[in-house]
C-alpha cells in the first residue's frame, strides 16, 4: 500500500473521480453556454445553495457514526424562524448577535436530538422523524401560525448576503471557513479520527477507551450548530423567513453526502467528497436552464444520478474486492 | 416493555390474561381508550359519527402502513412509498381522463403502483450492498420527478370522470339515509374504505403472525446471513414484499383521489413517514425482527383518532405533527429509560 506514488493514489481515489465528473459537467455546461464559465455564475451557484453545502459537513460527521438526521431542515426552519421574528418584532437589530442566536438555537435542538439517540437508545431515524415533526411544528408556533417575516422586516440583516468582504460574499466566506475548519478537523484533530473511529467499529473504539455515546451526542451537536448557521444564512440569502422553508431539503443534503462517498454504514467519507457531492447537486439545477433542458426535469435527473453513483460505487467495489482475492490466491 | 411484543421467549410462562394486558398492545389498546376519552372531552363533535365520516382521509395512511410493517420487521425502510402514491395518483387521472372505464383505471393505478414497488425490490436485490434507504431516497425523487414531468408546468391534474372514484368514496348506511344532496340523514355511514382495510388488515397480520412466509420474514430481520444459510430465499421475499408496497400505494392513492377528485406535485408527500411513525408507535422495531401487526394497526387508529378530535376544534396540523413526534420518540425511549433503570437497579 505505502509503495503506490503519490500520484497513482491521487488518481485512484474516489474523489478524483468525483473532480473529474464535476470539472466535466462545468466544461460541457461551459461549451453549451458560456454564461455559466464565470466567476459571478459559480459565486451565485455557491451562495444559492450554501445552506446544503454547509449542512452536508454536520450530516458527513452523522453518517461516519453509522447514523442519519432527518431533522435538521426543521431545526434550520426553527433557528431562522427565530431569528427572523426577533428581527420583525424589533428585539435585536445587530448582524453578529442574529447569528449567535441562530448557533445556539441550532445547538440545543442537535444537543437534545444527540441526547436521545445516544442515551435513551432510539434508532436515529425514528429519532430525528420525530424531531422533524417536533421542530417543524415549534417553527410554526413562533411565527404565530404561518406568519412571515419578509424582507422590510428583517432590517440590515439582509443586507448581509449583498456585503462584499474581499471581493467574495460573506456567504462564500463561511462555506470556506467551514470547509477548511472541518478538512483540518477530520484529518488531524483526535475528535475527528474519534469519529471515524466510532463509524468503522463500535465495539472497537468503545474498548479502545472512547466514549461512543458522547461522540454520538457531539455529532448531532455539530450537525445542530451547522443547521442554525444555515438557518441564518438562509433567511439572509432569500431575504425572508418562513416556517416551511427548506421543507424536504434534508433529501437533497443526504444526496450530496451519498454522491460524496459517504458510506451509510459509517466508516467511510471525507471532506473533499462531501465537497464535490455538494457541488455536483448544486450545479444540477443551475446547469439544466442553461441546456435548455426543462425545470421540470429536475429532479428526476437528480434521483437517476445518485442511483448510478451508488450502482457504479457498488460494482467498482465488486471489481475491487474479486481483484483482490485473485491477487490473494496467485 | 418493546420488547414484551416481540418474539422473546421467556423461560417462566406467565398467565395470558396478564401477558395481554402488559403487553406493548395492551398498553396501545389503553392508550386508544384515553384518547377517545379525551377527544370527546375536548370536541363537543366528536362522537361515532363524526369520527367515521372523516376517517377516510386519514385511512387511506393505513394501507402504507400494512407493508411496511413487513419492511420494518426485515430491518429495512422505504421512504419511496409517498412518491409511488402521487405517481399512482396521477395516473388515475390521466387514465381515467382518457374516457377509460374505470376498472382499467383501478388496474392502471395499481399496475403503475406495483411496478414502481418492483424497480425498488430489483435495484435492492440485485445489489444487495446497498442500504434501502439510499435506493429509495433516489427512488423517491426519481418517481416524483416522472409525475412532475407528466404533470407538466401546471403542476395538477383533476378527474374528469369523478364517477367511479365517487363510487369508491360510497359509505354503507345503516339505520338511516341519504338526502338528495348526498348528506347522511340520521343512522350512521360506515365508508366501504375501512372495510377493506380490516380486511387487509386481518390478511396482512395473519400472513406475518402465523404464515411460513411471516415466520421466515421474522427470521430475515433477526439475522439475514443465518437466514440465509437455513435455507430462505431472502433475496425473493424482499423482492415481493417491495413489490406489495408499491402495490399498497397504488390502492392508497386510489382513495386519495376519491376523496379529492385529482392529483397534485405534492400529493403524498410525507406519507412514508406517516406509515413508518404508525408502525414504530405500534411497537415495530425499525432495526428489524421485533413487533407486529396487531399493535401497528391499534397505534394507527390512535392517530386517527387524534387527528380527528383534534382537527374538530381547528388545532393547527402542526401542532398535531408536534403530538405525533412527541408519541413517537416517548414510545421508543421510554421502554430503553425504564430497562436501563431497571438494570441499574438490579445492580446495586
Amino acid at each position: 500500500m505505502n509503495n503506490k506514488s503519490v500520484l497513482k493514489r491521487i488518481t485512484g481515489s474516489r474523489e478524483f473521480l468525483l473532480a473529474v465528473i464535476v470539472i466535466a459537467m462545468f466544461v460541457v455546461v461551459s461549451i453549451f453556454n458560456p454564461a455559466f464559465f464565470s466567476f459571478k455564475s459559480v459565486m451565485d451557484m455557491m451562495k444559492n445553495n450554501a445552506v446544503m453545502m454547509v449542512m452536508a459537513l454536520g450530516m458527513l460527521c452523522v453518517m461516519l457514526v453509522g447514523g442519519i438526521d432527518i431533522s435538521i431542515t426543521s431545526t434550520l426552519a426553527l433557528a431562522g424562524m427565530a431569528i427572523g421574528m426577533l428581527l420583525k418584532y424589533g428585539y435585536i437589530h445587530n448582524t453578529f448577535l442574529v447569528f449567535v442566536i441562530a448557533i445556539l438555537i441550532g445547538l440545543a435542538c442537535g444537543m437534545v436530538v444527540g441526547l436521545v439517540i445516544s442515551r435513551a437508545g432510539v434508532p436515529p431515524i425514528i429519532a430525528t422523524m420525530g424531531f422533524m415533526y417536533i421542530y417543524r411544528a415549534m417553527a410554526y408556533l413562533i411565527s404565530h401560525g404561518g406568519e412571515w417575516a419578509s424582507a422590510a422586516a428583517l432590517g440590515s440583516f439582509k443586507d448581509f448576503a449583498t456585503l462584499k468582504v474581499l471581493g467574495l460574499s460573506p456567504v462564500i466566506w463561511i462555506i470556506i471557513v467551514c470547509y477548511v475548519f472541518f478538512f483540518i478537523f477530520m484529518k488531524w484533530f483526535r475528535t475527528g479520527r474519534k469519529i471515524y473511529a466510532v463509524g468503522s467499529n463500535p465495539e472497537a473504539a468503545e474498548v479502545s477507551g472512547i466514549n461512543v455515546k458522547n461522540i454520538k451526542l457531539m455529532v448531532h451537536a455539530i450537525m445542530g450548530l451547522l443547521a442554525g448557521l444555515a438557518g441564518a444564512i438562509q433567511v439572509s440569502v432569500y431575504a425572508s423567513a418562513m416556517p416551511d422553508m427548506q421543507q424536504g431539503g434534508e433529501m437533497d443534503v443526504i444526496a450530496a453526502c451519498v454522491i460524496g462517498g459517504v458510506s451509510m454504514s459509517g466508516g467511510r467519507g471525507s471532506v473533499i467528497g462531501v465537497l464535490f457531492g455538494s457541488l455536483i447537486m448544486a450545479m444540477i439545477p443551475r446547469a439544466l436552464p442553461l441546456l435548455r433542458i426543462d425545470a421540470l426535469w429536475q429532479n428526476m435527473i437528480k434521483g437517476v444520478l445518485i442511483l448510478i453513483v451508488v450502482v457504479v460505487n457498488v460494482i467498482l467495489q465488486r471489481i475491487a474486492d474479486r481483484n483482490a482475492l485473485k491477487k490473494r490466491e496467485a | 416493555m418493546a420488547g414484551k411484543s416481540g418474539r422473546t421467549i421467556s423461560n417462566v410462562p406467565e398467565s395470558p390474561v396478564k401477558r395481554t394486558i402488559m403487553s406493548w398492545e395492551g398498553i396501545l389498546v389503553l392508550v386508544l381508550i384515553l384518547v377517545n376519552i379525551f377527544c370527546a372531552c375536548f370536541s363537543e363533535f366528536y362522537n361515532i359519527g363524526s369520527l367515521l365520516n372523516q376517517m377516510p382521509i386519514y385511512l387511506a395512511e393505513v394501507f402504507l402502513m400494512l407493508p411496511m410493517a413487513f419492511i420494518l420487521v426485515l430491518g429495512e425502510i422505504d421512504i419511496s412509498v409517498g412518491s409511488i402514491t402521487c405517481l399512482c395518483a396521477t395516473t388515475a387521472c390521466l387514465v381515467c381522463n382518457t374516457g377509460a372505464p374505470f376498472p382499467v383505471v383501478i388496474l392502471a393505478s395499481l399496475g403503475v403502483g406495483a411496478v414502481c414497488g418492483m424497480v425498488n425490490g430489483f435495484i435492492l436485490t440485485r445489489f444487495t450492498e446497498l442500504p434501502p434507504m439510499i435506493v429509495t431516497l433516489a427512488t423517491q425523487i426519481i418517481y416524483r420527478g416522472i409525475a412532475e414531468i407528466v404533470l407538466g408546468s401546471g403542476g395538477s391534474i383533476s378527474a374528469n370522470n369523478t364517477d367511479g372514484f365517487k363510487a369508491l368514496g360510497k359509505k354503507l348506511v345503516i339505520g338511516g339515509e341519504l338526502n338528495e344532496r348526498g348528506r347522511l340523514v340520521g343512522g350512521i355511514g360506515i365508508p366501504y374504505i375501512l372495510f377493506l382495510v380490516v380486511i387487509l388488515a386481518v390478511i396482512f397480520a395473519i400472513v406475518l403472525g402465523k404464515s411460513t412466509f411471516g415466520r421466515r420474514v421474522y427470521a430475515i430481520g433477526t439475522n439475514r446471513t443465518c437466514a440465509l444459510y437455513s435455507g430462505i430465499h431472502v433475496q425473493k421475499i424482499r423482492f415481493i414484499i417491495y413489490t406489495v408496497m408499491g402495490l399498497m400505494a397504488g390502492l392508497c392513492s386510489l382513495f386519495l383521489v376519491s376523496s379529492s377528485y385529482g392529483a397534485n406535485t405534492t400529493t403524498g408527500t410525507g406519507f412514508e413517514m406517516d406509515a413508518i411513525a404508525m408502525a414504530v408507535f405500534g411497537g415495530i422495531s425499525s432495526t428489524g425482527g421485533k413487533g407486529n401487526l396487531a399493535g401497528g394497526i391499534i397505534s394507527a387508529f390512535v392517530i386517527l383518532c387524534l387527528r380527528v378530535g383534534l382537527g374538530q376544534r381547528n388545532v393547527h396540523a402542526q401542532v398535531i405533527l408536534l403530538i405525533l413526534g412527541a408519541l413517537l420518540i416517548a414510545a421508543v425511549a421510554l421502554p430503553n429509560i425504564i430497562g436501563q433503570l431497571g438494570r441499574a437497579l438490579k445492580k446495586k
